[in-house]
């Protein structure tokens, strides 16, 4: 089943083409890795998924839902976590989840417990009554993903979701989306830890410039460019020492 | 501030309002109307703003410096040098003059010495042969000696001259009677001046003095709105990056906006109702006995603000305007946020529009009363109109017009704000 689609989607910035009609679609369970360069086009591209970017041509489809069409019907499928998406400052960490509980239309106790579940997965629970502004960088970024998950909606879109936490706290994370994809949801991940990567995701896209340039599982872009660590392997693809793999 | 919270970040006096949150209905623009709350009480700004600056600075912008310049508060020292040692009987008129701290000296005095060093706000001379000039028929000249850049020396001047114009009159009317001629007849012409209202009634000192201030107090209100707090909303929350993660929540821009409104009108009306409030206690203190030398009479009227038979009407026109105001205001400062990139930039963006707004509505006590027609169909000015029309003169026709221009106008900037607002740049600048 297909979770999303994208189809020939594009985005100009004037001159810029930053996204040049890509073409792929995720299927339920899947952890997808969108991966590439800085610049390369990845935070244009799911922000056009999630809709607050309007594609230039092209359409994304979630759970069948044409995101520029029906933007709020497609937006409760999923679960977003923005590259830079920062959190309440003067709300306190379970203030921060109850607003997007109840922005995303759950019922008061199915959000007191998925809030109690959350704080205490990702080792918040102290800081429940705690303003935002208090929290770490690390904590900052915890309850922001929890933001995301809150719901467990089929499709989580996760940009550089370990980015400037810890190494416990990072390993919770991967924890949860792995828990997730095993209940069914399916991911969209955007990451420069290419460990990470490797570990978590069965499909790959990388893109580069705008435009798909491969697409396959680990195993197959490993085999694709001969080499064993991952890191290699998107240094070898971006840099098109082999050949297409989409 | 910690009443709110705690060094620690913990909150602990609006815990409670936090975990209303789990209990709101399915309403998205209630949710976000919540959330903006909290967050504005936990800002030490919104009590500044809202409470603390209307209510302390209303009364002192408009009744301290009245009331440091009454002589009940600080009494005017005056020196009164009587060179002409038979000038007794205007030197009685001086000794009854009232709030003045009088000193008369039968002797010339170092005029130079008493205003600059010893601190005299007025210095009187009667010089030599003043009696015999008045006497004979003639006039006598009294001299003032004053600080050219002292206000209270002009205060000073005019409680005497009132003690010299009485003991003018008092001279002319022997005079008169002298050759058998009446006051009358030196005075071929008297004018006398009768207050025109739509009710016929005489209209206190207070009730003139609140319909001035009060429209341009809710001009104010509507110019800056919950002006930092709009910018926060938009501005700052795009600054703050949670605007992006906002905006993938399942739910419509325009409800998202609408709540944000529902918490600045309620912020901008509480700072309205405080800034109202305060101004009329500024007018009263300024027109009140304190600050004013009234006889017993005259201050009971002068402290009335309004006739209570039209207070329920006052009280609903203000409100009314205030929350009018405070809309259109924030839906400025919403396109005016909507249109920056970082909070300092919609400050400036802010602050160009307040001054251009707020040309029509100062020009609105100034304009001639033939121009009031165009007043009502300016933005901003129908509003200041609007409250103008309610208080002052209650003609139905009028108040409607500034009614239905001050809707339109908010109708526009309301659907300009929501269009900012749905604006792809809106996320990235």
């Amino acid at each position: 089943m297909k979770v999303l689609e994208v189809v020939e989607l594009t985005k100009r910035f004037g001159e810029l083409v930053a996204v040049d009609g890509l073409t792929f679609h995720v299927d339920k369970g899947d952890i997808f890795g969108l991966l590439g360069p800085n610049g390369a086009g990845k935070t244009t591209t799911l922000r056009m998924i999630y809709g607050v970017l309007r594609p230039t041509r092209g359409t994304v489809r979630v759970m069948g839902v044409d995101v520029v069409r029906d933007p709020v019907k497609a937006r409760s499928y999923m679960g977003v976590l923005p590259e830079e998406s920062s959190v309440y400052p003067r709300l306190t960490a379970e203030e921060n989840l109850i607003y997007f509980g109840k922005l995303k239309g759950m019922d008061e106790a199915e959000l007191r417990r998925r809030v109690k579940e959350l704080l205490e997965a990702l080792d918040l629970e102290e800081k429940r009554y705690v303003i935002a502004d208090k929290l770490s960088k690390g904590q900052k970024r915890k309850l922001a993903f929890a933001r995301a998950v809150l719901n467990k909606p089929p499709l989580l879109i996760l940009d550089e979701p370990t980015s400037g936490v810890d190494v416990m706290s990072a390993r919770e994370i991967r924890s949860l989306i792995r828990q997730y994809a095993q209940e069914g949801s399916t991911i969209i991940f955007s990451s420069h830890n290419m460990w990470e990567v490797e570990r978590l995701c069965k499909t790959v896209a990388i893109i580069n410039r705008g435009k798909l340039q491969h697409l396959g599982s680990v195993e197959e872009l490993k085999r694709l460019s001969e080499s064993k660590e991952f890191e290699e392997v998107f240094v070898k693809l971006v840099k098109g020492e082999v050949g297409e793999a989409v | 501030m910690r009443l709110f919270k705690g060094s620690s970040g913990v909150v602990r006096v609006t815990r409670g309002l936090g975990q209303l949150g789990y209990s709101l209905p399915d309403k998205p623009w209630l949710v976000v109307a919540w959330k903006e709350l909290v967050e504005a009480l936990r800002d030490r700004r919104t009590i500044v703003n809202v409470i603390l600056l209307p209510a302390i600075m209303m009364p002192i912008f408009i009744a301290l410096p009245m009331m440091i310049m009454s002589p009940k508060t600080v009494p005017p020292r005056i020196m009164v040098s009587i060179q002409d040692p038979e000038a007794i009987e205007i030197a009685n008129y001086f000794r009854e003059l009232k709030d003045v701290n009088l000193t008369i000296k039968v002797e010339p005095v170092n005029v130079t010495d008493l205003i600059i060093n010893q601190g005299y706000d007025l210095v009187v001379e009667v010089p030599q042969g003043f009696y015999s000039n008045v006497s004979s028929g003639g006039s006598g000249v009294i001299y003032y000696y004053y600080d050219p850049y002292q206000m209270r020396s002009t205060l000073a001047m005019s409680l005497v001259q009132e003690a010299i114009n009485d003991y003018s009159e008092k001279v002319l009317k022997r005079r008169l009677e002298a050759v058998n001629l009446t006051e009358e007849y030196i005075s071929p012409v008297q004018s006398i001046s009768v207050q025109v209202t739509a009710e016929g009634e005489q209209v206190s000192p207070g009730e003139i003095m609140a319909a001035m201030i009060i429209p341009l107090m809710v001009g104010i209100i509507a110019i800056t709105g919950a002006g930092t707090f709009a910018i926060d909303m938009i501005a700052g929350e795009r600054e703050r990056k949670t605007i992006e993660a906002l905006l993938t929540a399942p739910v419509k821009r325009i409800e998202i906006l609408l709540g944000k409104f529902t918490t600045l009108t309620l912020l901008s009306f509480l700072s309205g109702v405080s800034t109202i409030v305060s101004s009329l206690v500024g007018v009263s203190l300024m027109v009140s006995p304190m600050a004013v030398p009234y006889d017993n009479q005259t201050a009971a009227m002068a402290t009335q603000i309004i006739e209570p038979s039209r207070l329920p009407l006052f009280i609903s026109g203000v409100l009314l305007t205030v929350v009018l105001g405070g809309l259109t205001g924030n839906a400025i400062m919403v396109m005016a946020a909507s249109l920056a990139k970082s909070f300092k930039e919609a400050q400036q963006y802010v602050g160009f529009l307040v001054m251009i707004l707020m040309v029509p509505m100062i020009a609105v006590p100034y304009v001639p009363q033939s121009l009031y027609w165009l007043m009502r169909l300016l933005p901003i000015a129908s509003l200041a109109m609007l409250a103008r029309d309610l208080i002052v003169n209650p003609n139905w026709t009028n108040v409607l017009t500034s009614l239905a221009f001050t809707l339109l106008y908010l109708a526009v900037f309301l659907v300009l704000s929501s269009k900012m607002f749905d604006r792809e740049s809106l996320v990235f600048g």
